[in-house]
Formats: structure tokens, C-alpha cells, sequence
């Protein structure tokens, strides 16, 4: 790959900024190594790449239309930087001021970080993915518009970047070639956050310019707080759906399945992903076997939107993160519940876990517990009567970024695991030192134009191997293998990258 | 916005191919569809899911969870494939003009 100068962002060039090269894609093993029947990424046509920003690498999932004439450039321009002076105020970043001005002014330069991020190793080294890429774009736009004499020192220290329509426009679809999956961060020996560079970027083109993808907004937590779901289920249909499925399944396995709905006074209200229950239905309705079959007094709510654990917010706009946040638990105060369970959902634990915790105050504070670490107390308490036998199968686990690394909940997953799974293997690297599934932060949702490509050939690239190396000794159709991967948004994108394997 | 042209008509569709309209759909439209996936006429069993997933679609605003299409329609789930070649969602959804699934699904 070539080197591209941090100044090259904001310099028009023939083509895109640093296009993918197929070839210089990390190997896989076979039968996936022969490059020509790779899927690679489809072309832009005339019309998209005459349409829409996308003179980065070449892909472009955001649409974003080209300014009108030169006033617009004008303005996006002066927003951006607006919305720059916002981030690195206390009075209008109160969430993640500290750890973001900490990473703009202690970076070593060592490039330790690259060495762990899977988009950069997967594309061969594409110089725009290295996690510090963009953060050295941010770090001296930050210090050129909001410090005093930033613009001469730009210029005094040759580290003069221009913001112009190409700079903005490009940062937008860089902010969407990170997964936030935080192996950088957690590699780094100064302790700095890269990945928290890519969301405030998120976070400014979203709060400032409202830019922001339209599978997470518009369809995403727009809908939610609309209808009460990023998958347009409305609180009758979701009850109507969950009922359906607990007649449907109590048929199909002899056992009586009901599910408890707003059950004032429980003990435990379960949120899941509602995508649980439109794509992968077994899910909840192996909650409610072994919930009831556990004898907890648990509930799910039809107040909208405590039906749908999703928050979106989290992956571009603190605001957005906030309302639905703040929904859910008022949903849950109402019903006067001890706790929330969070289900089978990467970005919920960490929304509803964590950074609500600067959120919610007072009576919305409800306690609030991983599905993870609830499910391995009802197992370890031998309340349930366990069959590993019925699971004598290949079976490997995939850590959620957000559960895992960022939660430090490594070890509950695989305690149940080694208690029903004899055949259990795990993934090399595996616990916090996973890789994502390379859908991370909403990429997975993503799909316009040829982004979906991309993710299978770049930022899926390193899972999708390392599922291969865990099922090497019995790799063909003929051995039925199972991955458990307990988040929905991971679930979704690696079903779609096995689906393109497949193709 | 892409589009499409069925029947010589223009529609817009996003970038799977689903119609961004579904008040612009009509049965010439689902014939069209099908054609592209290669199915040249289309048969009862066939319109009995098109139909139960528009009028679905138009009671309740999504479309359905697929073991509930499958029971409530009789097709049973190895059929659909037969009858629409890239299953349920891609192409019965499509072809019946509904929006493409939203949400983590």
C-alpha cells in the first residue's frame, strides 16, 4: 500500500484518497484463498460516484450529496468547526471531554494500536485505517480552530491541514471505517482512546451537521422513539408477535411456554433486541423456558420503546442515546421492577450499563444486569436439569466487543459453555483480546451502495478467519458446527459474511 | 436514490432492490420482479403469500416474523424457496413491494 500524508485528506485528488487494492487483502486459508473468487466490492456506477461523496477508498455507505454550490461548502465548513469548539467544551461534552482531550495530547506516536486494529491489518495496511490516522487528522484540526494562534502554529509546524468540503466529507466516511471495537484502545501503552476519536467525530457530524446514517437514524432511533422500535414493531405488534411465537413453540417442543407481560412489582424486567424476536425467535424463547423453568418472577414490558433494547444513540449522537435511554428506564420505574436484564445485545449492555450511568439519576437508576452473568447464576444454582449430551457438536464463542472487552464479562459466557458444550473450542485470540465480528458500532445495519462489500472483504475479514482456523479440523457441510455469538448485531453480521462465504 | 424500470415504468428502489414506495406497487410490478430472478409466471401459491404479506404489511407497518408467514400461509419453508428463489425476505418481501427490514434482523 502507499503511504498517504495526514495533509492528503484535505487535497483533491484523481480518484479516491487511498483506494482498496483486492491483492493486498491479509490471506484467508482454503478454500478462500483464491483472490479472483473473492467477492471483493462492487464498483460505484457514474451516477453514485457522481452523486455522492466518495473519493476516500472508494466505497461510500453514507450517501452523502455533494454541495450545491460554494455557499454550502461555506457553511458545512463553519459548523465543523463549531461543532469541533463544542466537542472540546466542558459545558457541551460533559460525557467524554476528559478521556478526548487526554487522547488528543498524550499520543506517543508508537503505532502500537495499528498493530491491533482488524480493519487496518485485514485491508494490508491501508494507510487512511490506522486508528491514528484519523485521530492525527482530528488532533490538528482540533489544535488549529480551537487554540489560540492555532492557525499560524498549523502553519509554523508544517502540520497545516485545509478544511474544506474534500477534508470534511472524507472524515464523515472515515468515521464509519471503525468498528469502536477498542482493541486499539486497549492495546495502547498511554492508555488513549482511538476508537472514542471515531465516535466523537460521529457525534459532531450528527449534532452539528445532521449527518448521520440512515439505518441508525432515520430507521434507527428516530423510529424507536416513534414507534417503539428500530424494526417498526409497534407495542401490539411486538405482543402479538411474541404470543404468536410462544403458541408456536410450545407446539414444536411439547413444552408450555408463556411469556409474563408488564407484570407490575417483578422482580426482573427483560429487554431484549427486539431483532431477537423477528430474526432469531429460538432466542426468546429460550429466555422464557428458562426464566419460568428458574422460577424468576420477570416481565417484559409493551410500553414502547422498553420492548427494544437498541439504543443507536450510542454509536453517533449523545442525545439520541440519552432520550432512549431515559424511555426505557421510565418504562421501568412505572412498572416498579427491582431490576432491567439486558439481553442477548452488544451495545445495550454498554449504553444501558455504563454510559447511562451519567444519565440516569435518582429513581431512573435502576439496577441493571448482563443476561450473561444473570443466566450463570440460574445454571450454577441447579435449578434447571442440564443435557450437554444433546449438544455433542462443534461449538466456538464469539466475544461481543462491547460485552467482553469493554465490560470485562469474559468469564460467565464460558462457564455455561463448559457446562452443556463438551465439544467446546475457543477462537485464538479470544476474551478481551478478541476480534469484532466487523459490524461493530451500527456497520453492521449499514448497506447502502457497495459498504456491505467492504465490511465482508475488510472489517469482517479477521473473524471470518478466525472461525475458520476454530473449525480447521472439520471444516466441510458434512460436520454441523455452531458459533455462539450472543449479541444480535453480531449475530447479523456474521451471518451475512458466511452467506457471502457461501456465495 | 437508484431506480428501476418494470414494465417500462420508473420506481425507486435502495440499493438491495427493494421499492422505496409500496403505494406504487401493483401485480404487473410483482411480475417484474420475478422475472429478474428468473421466474417467468407466477402461480396461486405464489400470490397466496404475496397477498398475506401485503395485507400484513398494511395492517401492522413491518413485515412478518417468518414462522408466522409460514404457518399462516401453509408454505412451508423449503417451498418458499422453490416458489422465491432468494427466500422470504429477499425476494417475497420485494416482489409483494414492501420496504426492506429494519433494526438489528
Amino acid at each position: 500500500m502507499k503511504p498517504v500524508s495526514i495533509k492528503k485528506i484535505g487535497t483533491i485528488t484523481d480518484g479516491p484518497l487511498s483506494p482498496n487494492e483486492i491483492n493486498d487483502l491479509v490471506p484467508l486459508p482454503p478454500p478462500y484463498d483464491r483472490v479472483e473468487e473473492q467477492p471483493g466490492w462492487k464498483k460505484l456506477t457514474k451516477e453514485q460516484e457522481e452523486s455522492y461523496a466518495c473519493d476516500l477508498d472508494g466505497v461510500t455507505g453514507l450517501s452523502l450529496p455533494k454541495p450545491k454550490d460554494a455557499a454550502e461548502e461555506k457553511r458545512v465548513v463553519e459548523q465543523f468547526v463549531s461543532g469541533l469548539k463544542k466537542l472540546l467544551s466542558s459545558e457541551n461534552n460533559w460525557t467524554f471531554l476528559q478521556p478526548l482531550t487526554l487522547t488528543i495530547d498524550y499520543c506517543a506516536r508508537c503505532q502500537t494500536c495499528s498493530g491491533a486494529c482488524p480493519v487496518y491489518e485485514s485491508s494490508g495496511g491501508n494507510e487512511i485505517y490506522r486508528p491514528t490516522y484519523r485521530s492525527e487528522v482530528f488532533r490538528r484540526l482540533v489544535k488549529k480552530y480551537t487554540k489560540t494562534g492555532g492557525e499560524l502554529f498549523a502553519k509554523l509546524r508544517l502540520e497545516d491541514i485545509d478544511l474544506n468540503w474534500t477534508t470534511i466529507s472524507r472524515l464523515y466516511e472515515l468515521s464509519y471505517r471503525c468498528t469502536m471495537c477498542r482493541r486499539c484502545a486497549q492495546a495502547c501503552p498511554m492508555g488513549l482512546d482511538n476508537a472514542l476519536v471515531t465516535h466523537e467525530l460521529r457525534k459532531l457530524f450528527s449534532q452539528e451537521l445532521g449527518w448521520a446514517p440512515r439505518e441508525l437514524h432515520e430507521k434507527g432511533t428516530v423510529q424507536q422513539l416513534a414507534v417503539g422500535s428500530s424494526t417498526g414493531m409497534k407495542p401490539a405488534v411486538v405482543k402479538e408477535n411474541v404470543s404468536f411465537l410462544d403458541e408456536d413453540m410450545s407446539e414444536e417442543l411439547g413444552i408450555k411456554i408463556e411469556t409474563p407481560w408488564d407484570v407490575a412489582g417483578a422482580d426482573v424486567l427483560l429487554i431484549h433486541n427486539a431483532g431477537e424476536i423477528l430474526a432469531w425467535p429460538e432466542n426468546p424463547a429460550a429466555f422464557a423456558i428458562i426464566l419460568n423453568a428458574a422460577g424468576i418472577k420477570w416481565t417484559l414490558s409493551s410500553e414502547a420503546p422498553a420492548y427494544d433494547g437498541v439504543n443507536y444513540g450510542l454509536f453517533y449522537d449523545d442525545f439520541q442515546l440519552a432520550r432512549i435511554v431515559t424511555r426505557h428506564m421510565e418504562a421501568a420505574k412505572r412498572l416498579g421492577v427491582k431490576k432491567v436484564i439486558m439481553g442477548e445485545c452488544g451495545h445495550q449492555h454498554k449504553a444501558m450499563m455504563t454510559i447511562a450511568d451519567r444519565i440516569l439519576t435518582g429513581d431512573l437508576n435502576i439496577p441493571r444486569e448482563s443476561s450473561i452473568t444473570f443466566l450463570e447464576d440460574i445454571v450454577a444454582s441447579g435449578r434447571l436439569t442440564l443435557d450437554p449430551a444433546r449438544n455433542d457438536f462443534p461449538v466456538t464463542l464469539h466475544d461481543p466487543c462491547n460485552i467482553v472487552r469493554n465490560l470485562g464479562i469474559v468469564e460467565p459466557q464460558r462457564r455455561i459453555i463448559r457446562k452443556i458444550c463438551p465439544r467446546f473450542r475457543e477462537m485464538t485470540p479470544h476474551g478481551v483480546d478478541n476480534y469484532c465480528c466487523g459490524g461493530g458500532s451500527g456497520m453492521a445495519l449499514m448497506s447502502q451502495n457497495n459498504f456491505k462489500d467492504w465490511r465482508v472483504s475488510v472489517s469482517g475479514r479477521k473473524k471470518f478467519r478466525q472461525i475458520l482456523d476454530a473449525f480447521a479440523d472439520c471444516p466441510g457441510p458434512e460436520v454441523k458446527k455452531y458459533i455462539c455469538a450472543p449479541c444480535s448485531n453480531c449475530k447479523g453480521c456474521l451471518l451475512y459474511t458466511s452467506d457471502a462465504a457461501d456465495e | 436514490m437508484p431506480q428501476i424500470e418494470l414494465n417500462g415504468a420508473m420506481y425507486d428502489v435502495d440499493e438491495d432492490g427493494f421499492l422505496q414506495e409500496p403505494d406504487k406497487w401493483n401485480e404487473a410490478v410483482a411480475n417484474a420482479f420475478a422475472a429478474l430472478e428468473g421466474v417467468s409466471a407466477l402461480t396461486d401459491d405464489h400470490w397466496k403469500v404475496i397477498n398475506y404479506l401485503r395485507t400484513y404489511f398494511k395492517e401492522n407497518g413491518i413485515a412478518p416474523m417468518v414462522r408466522k408467514l409460514t404457518k399462516d400461509t401453509g408454505v412451508q419453508l423449503k417451498y418458499m424457496y422453490e416458489l422465491f428463489p432468494q427466500g422470504p425476505a429477499n425476494s417475497a418481501c420485494k416482489w409483494a413491494g414492501l420496504p426492506k427490514p429494519t433494526g438489528c434482523v
